[in-house]
């Protein structure tokens, strides 16, 4: 580690000044379990850390007048994991996203650890990474010029890291209202339970009146340096109600498109491969299943 | 090769004998044999138990080590003038300012007539991560920011990282200018056994199997890391080091050694060391860096490594390359087996070549093979040092032979059980000598291996299989101690002080690093003595005040200290005994101890207390018996009646053996390839046991390291000889989330005949089963035989995917991948590159 000036602000136009004063050796920490490993291998040498822990319009998360899910980015992924037992429980297949918040790296980093932080370190083996792609979440940002709003899709620039401009600080991640989607399923391969992804996969689904998928959309995190749409595979569900056969075809379509045969040298890319078609395949058959159900309760 | 063979005949009944009768092992008031909570658990578990880098001395400096980014290089030149210049730096120094001033070492473990170990990189650089440079400042940090501007000269040299590569003449040398036993070459040493007539066995075999074999390189992964704090008193010439290692007199004498000082000049202590496994049983560049800066500065210097250098330059378990094969007859007799082994050492090693004597000798167990042929080239690699690590070899030979075990089952048409059964050791009286060598002086491996079996469903689960489940089995023998070829000494020693308040001090230089010396040593005192366990306390290993003794290893404690300690507490009590009976006009033999006292036989509420006696002894010498000498201390050195290894390979090489047998049931998702173990059973031969708290402990944390070493360890290079997983967060060693709950751990005495307590190690023996019972588990489930090492999803799944494809019912993984590039078949196997052609010793 060397040395550093450490800055708590308590609003956010404060720590967009300070990020501004401190130039380009300032840095932003929201839960620092990304940046902390790297400074302390000294992989990062920031000269002043600005602190999203003390700014309170950060933290926890909204439904919105028209039902969108708004999620303060230094918001830590134990408080969401625990949406349930608050004051704003999530519905619906937002639920996913806090099943996806309990269930990565371990405790501690749970704790410590917030959204804004893994979006922002862009580690593509990240499963927010993976979700608000897969999702089509909005994150809205501030910085000296103003504020601005990116689709998660185009956040993440396709060959690592994000499109994010010196001083610019995410405040808030947006779902799309429950009638976004019917259904959502994430999958992920990890070797031990505490470990990032090997791959991930999102299924999310919209159900037509008629009960055939009327909108889907296949996403694949871990392979590539920024999650990737599996649009073939997600063209070959709509219109239709996957079966167990077409789950397992459609995944293997999705191998073929995110990772083909002839780019699978390794035997790491060849397990990749393998298990995009696998989990790929849950993803569609959990997604699927749970629409029905949220159809049918409906 | 592919006839069945009838099912062999059931093997004849065996009328049960495992052991001469048990001994007894004391009265219903004794300690040994109960589980007493741990002495030391409370400091560890509140957070107050200091170790290496809690030590903070006045004056102290930090010290940092500059280590190699590239494998193998031509050190041209090094360059400390910008680092000298940086503030708070109080000195630096590299290869070059040392040669000459400090003496080579890892000569006496290797036979080497000069040693191949040096504190820095002088004119090559062997491995990646190896020191080159050192700066001592004010803070790590200063110390640190040094490190950035030392300038290092060097010019790239092709890497050598498969150890089958170091046979080829012309693969890159590595050690330059060494003669070795056999010349200069990367093939350091070879080894060989040579028991009975395997070329006829083989001809007379019903059944020969034969396969490829390979084990991975694991860490210690001990979480306490390697470190230091060097302090020498410019005044009196005394080195003071405190260094978290297993064996303080090694590290003093060699230390010494290398420092060319006298050896009462440099002094060990040993804080809280939180474990070793093997990966600090010896001295290191770090120890001698600190100590010679301390010896310039006249300060102290800390010196603790960070895990990506433990993980490139502590020492990592050997890896190995086997052609393994084993003969048999129709009734399932192993009459033979024979092997070729590389083993990889790494770039140096001052224990690697051991590893495969041992390893390969005791390996042989619980089988008392008669015909027994192997060969070992012993190579150097550009890639970590290798050396000891949890089981010793062991691990590396029972994950071949019990795959074979397994293999020549399948050839037979007999169940493994009963394969195993028809074979493990059951000699018709004790102690037995195997043809190995190995002298057996009881073990129930017979009734593990049953136990195991049982625990686990063995015959329900093979009558009905589940889809992919399986289940395997695999036994082993450990040594309990160890005579090393090349250290030929196996002994321990303590020192017992009854002090002036009727308490006791232990002292000894055998360091606990996990196995609870403090509570087990008080536990076998306490017996002896008579006195309460509360009032006996374990000094800390120091070798300025303890007896001289080998250190914590080969799982010996307990066996070897143990006796050093059950025979100094004799003493100490044939003591307080006599000068009771002067006391008490009494005669000794109608004295008994007890209840902290010496009183009369029968009578455990009268006599003299061990406070009044140490009084006499010390402050009222007149109340001794005449020409007692007035002293309440006994020492006992206990060396184990073991042998040198034999020309031939063969000998008994440890004081007794431990039996383990282990059973596996897994489950493997053919999706994703993941291997689970769902329920695990193990039935262990640990003598007479001490504390059976520790005993479980030590068999549950053997079992984890298998299970690491069988399903995710391993050190990943690249083809520069690059450690692509030196950090916990990337090198796969298991969770604890990963482990299944141990619920089926069984203990079958077979007291030891020849340790007077019974006791037998049981340290390494949860271990050495684990790879293989889990490998054939997976066969089991699968169809696929891994003969590589780990067994990771990935591997399982492309292995699958192959295996379908292919359309086959049985299918080895890597061998039948289609870019497998070793030899797939015996007839392509590679041949020893050593000859028996006019050797002398045959």
């Amino acid at each position: 580690m060397k040395p550093f000036s450490f800055h708590s602000p308590r609003g956010l136009g404060e720590a967009v000044d300070l990020l501004e004063r401190h130039g380009p050796g300032a840095q932003v920490i929201a839960g620092g379990q990304t940046l902390l490993l790297a400074m302390k291998e000294r992989l990062a040498r920031p000269s002043a850390l600005v602190s999203l822990a003390e700014v309170a319009d950060l933290r926890g998360w909204r439904y919105t007048d028209s039902g969108a899910l708004e999620i303060g980015a230094a918001t830590t992924y134990a408080a969401l994991a625990e949406a349930e037992l608050t004051g704003v429980p999530l519905r619906g297949w937002h639920t996913e996203i806090a099943a996806v918040a309990g269930d990565l790296a371990d405790r501690p980093v749970r704790t410590m650890g917030t959204i804004g932080g893994a979006l922002c370190a862009a580690d593509p083996r990240f499963d927010m990474v993976t979700l608000v792609v897969a999702l089509d979440a909005e994150l809205d940002t501030v910085g000296a010029g103003g504020g601005r709003t990116i689709r998660a899709a185009e956040f993440f620039d396709p060959v690592g890291g994000t499109v994010l401009r010196p001083g610019e600080i995410l405040t808030t991640v947006r779902f799309r209202p429950q009638d976004g989607f019917s259904g959502v399923a994430f999958e992920k391969f990890r070797y031990r339970v505490f470990d990032a992804a090997l791959v991930s996969a999102v299924c999310a689904l919209r159900l037509g009146a008629d009960g055939a998928v009327a909108d889907a959309r296949v996403t694949v995190g871990a392979v590539h340096p920024a999650p990737v749409l599996a649009t073939t595979a997600a063209d070959r569900l709509v219109g239709g109600t996957p079966t167990a056969v077409d789950t397992v075809e459609i995944g293997l379509v999705a191998a073929d498109e995110v990772l083909p045969a002839e780019q699978a040298t390794t035997s790491v890319r060849r397990y990749q491969r393998e298990l995009i078609g696998v989990l790929v395949g849950r993803a569609i058959a959990r997604s699927h299943e749970r629409a029905h159900t949220t159809t049918a309760g409906s | 090769m592919t006839e069945t063979l009838p099912t062999a005949p059931p093997t004849r009944p065996r009328a049960e004998r495992h052991a001469p009768e048990r001994r007894e092992t004391g009265s219903g008031n004794k300690l040994v044999g109960r589980s007493v909570p741990r002495t030391e658990d409370l400091a560890l578990l509140t957070g107050t138990a200091r170790f290496i880098d809690d030590i903070r001395l006045p004056g102290m400096l930090y010290a940092k080590i500059l280590r190699s980014t590239t494998a193998h290089a031509r050190l041209n030149g090094v360059d400390l003038s910008k680092a000298l210049q940086q503030p708070g730096v109080r000195g630096a120094i590299c290869g070059q300012d040392l040669l000459g001033k400090v003496k080579p070492w890892g000569d006496m473990m290797q036979d080497l007539l000069v040693g191949d170990h040096f504190p820095f990189a002088t004119d090559k650089i062997l491995y990646e991560g190896q020191e080159i440079a050192a700066v001592v400042a004010d803070s790590k940090y200063a110390a640190l920011d040094a490190l950035e501007v030392i300038e290092v000269d060097y010019d790239e040299l092709p890497v050598l990282v498969d150890p089958e590569g170091a046979l080829d003449p012309e693969s890159p040398l590595i050690q330059e200018g060494i003669n070795y036993e056999f010349g200069e070459g990367n093939i350091f040493d070879r080894y060989r056994v040579r028991v009975g007539d395997a070329a006829a066995a083989a001809a007379d075999a019903d059944v020969v199997v034969r396969q490829r074999f390979v084990s991975n390189r694991q860490a210690g992964a001990a979480l306490d890391p390697h470190g230091c704090v060097a302090s020498y008193d410019s005044f009196t010439g005394v080195l003071t080091i405190y260094s978290s290692t297993q064996s303080i007199f090694m590290v003093r004498d060699v230390l010494a050694d290398t420092l060319q000082i006298p050896r009462n000049r440099v002094r060990v202590v040993i804080p809280e060391v939180g474990a070793g496994f093997g990966s600090k049983a010896q001295m290191f560049a770090h120890e001698v860096i600190a100590s010679v800066l301390s010896m310039q500065l006249g300060r102290p210097v800390h010196l603790v490594l960070g895990r990506g250098e433990i993980f490139r330059a502590g020492t990592a378990r050997t890896g190995q390359v086997r052609y393994a094969e084993m003969y048999l007859k129709r009734d399932g007799e192993i009459t033979g087996y024979r092997d070729y082994i590389v083993h990889d050492c790494g770039a140096q090693s001052l224990w690697g070549n051991q590893v495969v004597h041992i390893g390969t000798n005791v390996g042989m167990l619980p089988y008392p093979i008669p015909n027994i042929h192997i060969d070992a080239d012993v190579v150097h690699t550009n890639t970590a040092p290798a050396g000891p690590l949890r089981g010793f070899g062991i691990p590396e030979t029972i994950w071949a032979k019990e795959q074979l075990v397994d293999m020549a089952a399948e050839r037979l048409g007999m169940d493994p059980l009963d394969l195993r059964a028809r074979n493990v050791v059951q000699p018709e009286s004790f102690p037995y000598r195997t043809p190995m060598g190995q002298v057996i002086d009881s073990t129930s491996i017979d009734r593990c291996l049953q136990t195991c079996a049982e625990a686990i469903g063995w015959r329900e689960k093979k009558a009905r299989p589940e889809p992919n489940e399986g289940v395997g089995l695999a036994v082993s023998m450990k040594y309990t101690s160890c005579r090393h070829p090349s250290l030929d000494t196996d002994l321990s020693a303590v020192r017992v002080r009854l002090e002036t308040d009727g308490t006791v001090t232990i002292f000894s230089s055998d360091v606990s690093h996990g196995q609870g010396h403090a509570t087990f040593l008080a536990q076998i005192v306490s017996d002896v003595l008579g006195v309460g366990f509360e009032k006996v306390a374990l000094a800390p290993p120091d070798s300025a005040t303890a007896p001289f003794g080998l250190g914590t290893y080969a799982s010996r404690a307990a066996a070897v200290l143990g006796t050093a300690c059950r025979q100094a507490a004799e003493r100490l009590r044939e003591k307080v005994v006599a000068i009771a009976a002067h006391v008490l006009e009494a005669n000794p033999e109608d004295l008994d101890t007890g209840n902290d006292r010496v009183h009369v036989r029968g009578l455990p509420d009268t006599g003299l207390y061990l406070e009044n006696l140490a009084g006499y002894a010390a402050y009222r010498t007149h109340q001794l018996p005449p020409g007692f000498e007035p002293t309440l201390e006994a020492v006992a050195t206990y060396d184990t009646p073991t042998e040198r290894e034999a020309p031939d390979g063969s000998g008994n090489f440890s004081v007794t053996y431990s039996g383990a047998a282990h059973a596996a049931h897994v489950r493997v998702d053919p999706d994703t390839g993941r291997i689970t173990v769902i329920d695990y059973a193990m039935a262990h031969d640990t003598g007479t046991v001490i504390n059976p708290l520790i005993v479980e402990g030590q068999h549950q944390g053997g079992f984890l390291m298998g299970i690491g070493m069988a399903l995710g360890e391993d050190y990943v290079y690249d083809d520069q000889g690059r450690l692509l997983n030196a950090s916990f967060k990337d090198y796969q060693a298991p969770y604890a989330t990963e482990l299944p709950e141990l619920t089926k751990m069984f203990e079958i005495p077979a007291p030891s005949v020849n340790i007077p307590g019974g006791q037998k190690g049981a340290g390494e023996s949860g271990t050495g089963p684990v790879p293989a019972a889990i490998g054939n588990a997976v066969y089991d489930a699968t169809g696929v035989r891994f003969t590589a090492l780990p067994i990771t999803p990935d591997r399982m799944l492309l292995a699958l995917r192959e295996k379908e494809r292919r359309g086959l019912d049985s299918f080895r993984y890597p061998d039948d991948m289609p870019d497998f590039t070793s030899p797939r078949t015996p007839d392509e196997w590679p041949t020893p590159t050593g000859s028996d052609e006019g050797d002398l010793l045959l």
